[in-house]
């Protein structure tokens, strides 16, 4: 049984690669990974002398603190699927109906499956702590 | 000087033998007052917000901190993933902006790390007669090489200027930079592929691909040029930026250049030109990066909401300059000159015009144009300002271009906050010379 297991996972894997290597054939793309703020980067030379693959490292990521307080995991798990949270901080204050429109756009035209009992909790969170009245330093 | 140095370390430490003390004895509220209370260095930098708004953002760059990625030097951060990342000021200037310093934006999230040459290839496909697949040997080696200096700026640059202030990459002025792109000419491939009687469109796609649905704009990024617009026959597919290959997150390994038009036609890592029977419909055409047809792309909120205003699709660059120096980081001396110097372009063609007023854009006076490197590039300008009396003033750059246009001293409002092109200012102060 438990042997049955391994061999099914193995299997899994293979294919995943295969699949990966097919989307994949010419380029690797989408690695991003956490470094410390201010720290200059001091990369290691690329030794691989005869590919023609050229490569860097991962981007880094530099994931913002969102306000504290009731739907800020919704808003962590549904609004960075496709992009950072940091797009939420970068924004100035805007009033609580661009929030919505933003909110809906995410949905409607870009397709982000968020439940329909969510949406309201992610655009009051937005509303709660990103507009003219209620954002803090 | 020295004296200084030991005087201010000495005090420093003074400072910090006090803070231990308070926060053994008192906890972290009296140490953060201490700090609170010294005085601050003069020229000393005030500590930039997170954000800025509901206003306007008042500082030349966006706030965001510095940070390095590959092959990059510290840029400001917008956004991490995608990513996005500005130029500050000092890098514009020189009329062509190091590659290192260049500006970053992307759409979607999946952006190469790796690319293969071995592998890649640059596709010529869809209404055409003969599908075609470049190699970069074949692009390099097949076709004569041209190159083109042309600045490339984002449609967003200087969205943080928008009053109201618009959702959007809040970009200061540095979503810009100006290179020079060497490659082949992108009627050269569309003719070696033969586009067929019905072709209407070239689209353009990158590696990049999004986590969204398919079809849907958070899972490609397209952009589109109608075949008879006439750009196409300045447009260049460019292997080198400034003589080297592009940095990955510049586009590697080729990336279209639209000389005049604004970057979001100037497909990164370009491994897709289709050629179209019928207009492009899809999310970055039809309902991005769109500009009301009106003059300047000027609205109003009021207009918007009430479902008034047609818009196109975002073309040419409105013409442009910049204060690079003085930047107010330090008194200018009254009596000593000083050399007010900057950038200008325009996507209309050559600037012909600087003119600097020193008196807040009531009189203006003629600058010197810095060497032309052709209709699409920066153009430095400098001016000798020989200082007048003590005091306060603030500077203003406006420039003309090759058609006649004028940098007006208006802003701009339209949703998507794009096309701002008002006159920029710098205040600075002029202080005593004894």
């Amino acid at each position: 049984m438990r042997r049955t297991t391994i061999w099914f996972i193995g299997i899994l894997a293979v294919l995943a690669a295969a699949a990966g290597s097919l989307v994949y054939a010419q380029f690797d793309a989408g690695y991003y990974g956490q470094r410390n703020p201010g720290a200059i980067m001091q990369p290691a030379v690329q030794m691989e002398m005869d590919g023609a693959a050229y490569s860097v490292a991962a981007y880094p990521l530099y994931a913002p603190e969102l306000a504290p307080g009731p739907g800020r995991e919704d808003v962590q798990s549904y609004c960075s699927t496709c992009h950072s949270t940091r797009y939420i901080t970068m924004q100035p204050p805007l009033p609580p109906e661009t929030w919505t429109a933003e909110v809906n756009k995410m949905v409607k035209v870009m397709g982000q499956p968020i439940p329909e009992d969510v949406q309201p909790v992610i655009i009051k969170y937005l509303q709660t702590h990103y507009t003219p009245e209620t954002r803090k330093p | 000087m020295v004296e200084n140095r030991k005087l201010s370390r000495r005090k420093l430490l003074g400072t910090a033998a006090i803070a231990a003390t308070a926060a053994a004895a008192g906890g972290l509220g009296t140490v953060a007052s201490l700090f609170a209370q010294q005085p601050q260095v003069p020229g000393d930098e005030k500590s930039l917000p997170t954000f800025t708004g509901p206003s306007q953002n008042p500082y030349w760059n966006s706030v965001g901190p510095t940070v390095q990625y590959p092959q990059k030097f510290p840029l400001v951060l917008l956004t991490d993933r995608p990513v996005q990342l500005e130029t500050p000021r000092h890098y514009f200037e020189t009329a062509f902006t190091p590659n290192g310093a260049f500006y970053v934006r992307w759409h979607l999230d999946e952006i190469p790390n790796s690319v293969d040459l071995a592998t890649w290839r640059l596709n010529v496909e869809g209404s055409v007669e003969r599908p075609l697949k470049f190699s970069m040997s074949d692009l390099t080696g097949k076709f004569k090489p041209v190159t083109v200096a042309a600045v490339n700026q984002c449609s967003g640059n200087s969205r943080s200027k928008f009053q109201p202030r618009v959702p959007g990459g809040q970009w200061g002025q540095g979503a810009m930079g100006n290179a020079k792109w060497t490659g082949v000419p992108l009627r050269e491939l569309l003719d070696a592929a033969k586009i067929k009687q019905d072709g209407l469109f070239v689209q353009f796609q990158g590696m990049d691909q999004g986590k969204g649905p398919e079809g849907h704009g958070s899972r490609e990024f397209l952009k589109s040029l109608e075949l008879k617009n006439s750009v196409l026959d300045d447009c260049i597919v460019a292997y080198a930026m400034n003589g080297e290959p592009l940095p990955m997150l510049n586009g590697f390994p080729v990336r279209l250049v639209v000389p005049g038009y604004f970057a979001t036609y100037w497909m990164k890592g370009l491994s897709w030109i289709r050629v179209l029977d019928k207009p492009d419909e899809n999310f970055w055409m039809k309902t991005g990066y769109r500009v009301p047809d009106t003059p300047r792309g000027n609205t109003t909120p009021e207009e918007i909401k009430a479902g008034n205003v047609k818009t196109v699709p975002i073309s040419r660059m409105p013409v442009r300059s910049f204060i690079v120096t003085p930047d107010g980081a330090t008194k200018l001396v009254a009596q000593l000159p000083v050399a007010v110097r900057g950038i200008a372009f325009s996507g209309y063609g050559s600037i012909t015009k600087l003119e600097i007023s020193v008196d807040d854009g009531k009189s203006f006076e003629v600058a010197e144009l810095g060497e032309d490197f052709g209709p699409y590039s920066f153009r430095t300008w400098s001016y000798k300002w020989t200082l007048p009396k003590p005091g306060r003033y603030f500077l203003a750059a406006r420039a003309t271009d090759g058609k006649g246009n004028i940098q007006p001293d208006d802003g701009v409002w339209n949703p998507g906050g794009y096309l701002w092109n008002r006159i920029e200012r710098q205040e600075v102060v002029v202080g005593r010379s004894s």
